[in-house]
């Protein structure tokens, strides 16, 4: 059944979604800035695991790995060299908060891919399967073994950061300093530290989404335009800053696409999550499970 | 500073000042250079010139950072060369349609962006900017999608059209100092650092928000429109994100807030990157570092370190 | 007839009634107080006077027209004018500059603009800084430079949201001497304060608000010895 079928794809393209969202909604959460390279970090995670598999020629599981190291030192870095001025220090910068972000970020962005384009070159590559399973189907439902084996490991993934957030101490030093930067250093917790950690696992999820679905689209340095914009999409849709709200708005939007795409119109299948975005933010700006702003 | 060369009306004139000099200097530059092939660059980076100055406005001036000025570009573009298209208009009823499509559009995106701040201001400007060029890039019956449209030209010289830019780019230049320097300009400041302040001490913001959206938009669409009759081709490309971004980063290179600044961005930003084509195709490289660089440590821009303001 | 008057207004946030049917009445050229412990509604009410915020039920009036629902640009061109807690100024342009842009935001002239502006810079020593950017101003000299952003244009009313917290005493010293100034030329004052001893100083009448409601509303000194009022201070564990 042809439904099912979508409502399946849908779920699984709504996981890695989630992988790639869900660090900007902590970045988000936090900073209350929106990154725009977020999808370099996405194109550094699959370019880090293609090259690994391809030229160092280590098996796929330890490229994913490293992919994953490379997007969590590049976030660390990032946070460290250019994202700090937000909010140590500098009354002027409250002024100029999200110039700085938009313009920094997207220069970043910028750089990112060209280095890419000029240090590996323009041409997609082909990253080697985790699996080499390809099509089998299961019930009415045709899968493929990367695809099953990357939800999966993105399902895992997610669960471990929930836990993450929830359990541990770190988890909930990244939750207070989210609600509240002052407080939580008035409470003893180094707030700086923090954020570096939530941009390492932003970086390290976005990267890890990039490798898992490296073997299905082929990077070129391009290759993070779209996931980004379906970030935004999500972290909009679901309430910026809240993770919940974007794991449910990622499954949301990854079925709802793979309806419209096939229902509607293929071409505009990108352009419709623009569309959800700007009628969340003009109708909704809270998203679905976030907290409305205060005026004055 | 506590003198009088910080009032604003001061900081105006010197601004404005300077920017003609740039304009003036330009005027003489067809005399030592004939190339037909420099004086493109230099009729594109005048192009980039005018959109610089048109998103100042906005986010320089107003506080509202769109992300949408390439995007307006393309729109007015498209409305000169699809009334050319469909129903054989001339450019005299052409370009003026597409200033004023762009500055109706430009005002709509206004109403709905009014109670956006920051991220969520720049998400659905990029949002906007994003469906129209998918848009227009889909609509194969309409506008011939990807393969873009022909457009007529105005003149064949191109010295000539270096002229056309350059008039349009110190109208457009005197017409903002104008505006600047009257009430229009000063609320545009109030809304830009206090918007709530701004509102309860009499400002229409509602009013003067839309009004720079559609003053910015309608610059943007100005050039593209005329940038459409140069080239003789739009295509959706004219709108893609990339080149928002070099916009944003000519003017916070050159100066935000600025008259100078977006002027000189667009000319220093655009000249060095043909020069550094010839060195490698770097220059996008090179051209990120240098926006990243600036926002970070020199915020005030080029123009801002030349009159050494903060 | 008031010079501003409420009926009725109301204002609940989620289930909790922030302000319930005020009725607040005020005079050409008073200076009414308007007190109440934390969380009993005074800046909501404030924030409803002055468009902020839109009132679930009620109506207000300014000099005879019903202003229930307008904005707060429109009010301050009617002049109702506010100043915020957390001090309001365009810090990217110089003190000046923002008078001016005040001044001519209320309909006044370049030239009118200008002449007044200096004089209010002279009146209250701001002249030295006139020329630095607001925003390199001391916390001190934002809140006065707000101050004479509200009078550029003489105010029917000006609503003061806590205008002495924070302020050391030779500033609230300024301040209130100012106010009693413009009070003596006919202007009239909402003062919103915790400061006890200012509200007995400045204001001859005062309101107070418990809980969204308005509890006591009189003479100073005959409110600040009611029982309600007393109650409302001890019973929240407030300064009485």
């Amino acid at each position: 059944m042809l439904a099912l079928d979508l409502f399946v794809n849908g779920l699984i393209f709504g996981l890695f979604y989630a992988l790639m969202a869900v660090g900007l909604a902590m970045v988000f959460g936090v900073l209350k800035v929106v990154n725009f390279a977020h999808g370099e970090f996405y194109m550094v995670g699959a370019y880090t695991y293609v090259l690994c598999a391809m030229k160092l020629n280590v098996s796929p599981w330890v490229a994913l790995a490293m992919a994953a190291f490379a997007g969590a030192a590049l976030g660390w870095t990032v946070e460290r060299l250019l994202m700090r001025p937000l909010y140590v220090g500098y009354a002027s910068w409250s002024i100029m908060k999200d110039e700085y972000a938009v313009v920094v970020t997207f220069g970043l962005s910028l750089l990112l891919i060209n280095l890419v384009d000029k240090v590996v070159g323009p041409y997609p590559y082909r990253g080697p399967a985790l699996i080499e399973t390809s099509r089998f189907a299961v019930g009415p439902v045709m899968l493929n073994g990367q695809k099953l084996i990357a939800a999966g490991i993105s399902a895992a993934l997610l669960v471990a950061l929930a836990l993450f957030i929830k359990r541990s101490l770190w988890g909930r030093q990244i939750q207070a300093v989210a609600q509240n930067r002052l407080g939580a250093s008035l409470a003893g917790i180094d707030a700086t530290r923090t954020t570096s950690l939530i941009f390492a696992i932003s970086g390290l999820l976005a990267a890890l989404a990039g490798a898992l679905l490296a073997p299905l689209i082929n990077p070129s340095p391009d290759v993070g335009a779209f996931p980004a914009i379906k970030s935004y999409v999500i972290v909009v849709l679901g309430g910026m800053g809240s993770l919940w709200g974007a794991m449910a708005a990622a499954l949301i939007l990854g079925v709802l696409e793979s309806f419209f795409a096939v229902y509607v119109s293929y071409d505009y299948r990108d352009a419709f999550g623009l569309l959800i975005l700007m009628l969340v933010l003009i109708f909704r700006p809270q998203g679905l499970l976030g907290e409305k702003g205060r005026e004055v | 500073m506590n003198d009088a060369r910080n009032l604003w009306s001061r900081r105006l004139r010197t601004d404005f000042r300077a920017a003609l000099s740039i304009i003036a200097a330009l005027a003489v530059v067809p005399l030592f250079v004939s190339s037909p092939y420099w004086l493109g660059i230099l009729v594109v980076s005048i192009y980039f010139a005018l959109l610089a100055l048109g998103w100042n406005l906005l986010a320089g001036f107003t506080g509202q950072f769109s992300l949408a000025p390439a995007a307006f570009a393309m729109l007015g573009a498209y409305a000169t060369a699809l009334l050319d298209y469909h129903l054989k208009a001339p450019l005299a009823i052409g370009i003026p349609a597409g200033i004023l499509a762009t500055a109706l559009l430009g005002w709509l995106l206004g109403r709905i962006v009014l109670r956006l701040k920051g991220p969520y201001l720049a998400l659905t400007t990029l949002s906007f900017a994003e469906i129209s060029r998918v848009v227009v890039g889909n609509s194969h019956e309409f506008t011939r999608g990807d393969q873009g449209l022909n457009v007529p030209t105005l003149m064949q010289s191109r010295v000539g059209y270096y002229y056309l830019f350059l008039a349009v780019l110190l109208g457009v230049l005197c017409a903002l100092y104008l505006l600047m320097r009257a009430r229009a300009g000063r609320f545009w400041l109030a809304i830009r650092d206090d918007e709530t302040g701004a509102a309860s001490r009499g400002i229409d913001v509602v009013r003067y928000k839309t009004l720079a959206f559609a003053l910015s938009c309608a610059i943007c669409g100005l050039a593209g429109s005329l940038y459409g009759t140069f080239s003789q081709l739009v295509s959706p490309e004219l709108g893609l994100l990339l080149q928002t971004g070099l916009v944003i980063s000519m003017v916070v290179i050159g100066g935000m807030g600025t008259l100078t600044g977006p002027v000189a961005g667009a000319l220093i930003v655009y000249l060095s990157s043909e020069l550094l084509r010839g060195v490698g195709n770097i220059q996008l490289i090179v051209f990120s570092l240098v926006v990243i660089v600036f926002a970070r440590f020199f915020r005030t821009g080029l123009f801002g370190l030349a009159t050494g303001r903060r | 007839m008031s010079l501003l008057r409420t009926e009725g207004l109301t204002k609940h946030f989620g289930g909790v009634a922030a302000v319930e049917d005020l009725a607040l009445s005020m005079e050409e050229g008073e200076i009414l107080g308007l007190i109440g412990p934390n969380g009993s509604g005074k800046t909501t009410a404030l924030n409803m006077l002055s468009g902020f915020l839109a009132p679930d039920a009620g109506r207000a009036w300014l000099a005879g027209e019903e202003v229930t629902r307008m904005a707060p640009d429109a009010l301050a061109r009617r002049g109702l004018l506010r100043m915020f807690q957390m001090t309001r100024v365009f810090a990217r342009i110089s003190a000046l500059d923002n008078l001016i842009t005040a001044g001519l935001a209320r309909g006044l002239t370049e030239r009118e603009t200008q002449k007044r502006a200096d004089a209010l810079l002279e009146e209250l020593t701001l002249a030295p800084v006139a020329c630095l950017d607001a925003g390199q101003l001391s916390g001190g000299q934002r809140k006065l430079l707000e101050f004479a952003m509200c009078f550029i244009a003489p105010p029917r009313v000006a609503l003061l949201d806590e205008p002495f917290a924070a302020v050391h005493p030779v500033m609230r010293e300024t301040m209130a001497a100012f106010i009693r100034r413009r009070n003596a030329e006919g202007h009239a004052f909402l003062v919103v304060s915790h400061d006890m001893p200012i509200v007995v100083e400045l204001c001859p009448r005062t309101a107070c608000m418990n809980a969204g409601r308005l509890i006591a509303a009189g003479a100073t000194r005959d409110v600040l010895k009611d029982a309600a009022v007393i109650e409302a201070y001890l019973g929240s564990g407030s300064h009485a």
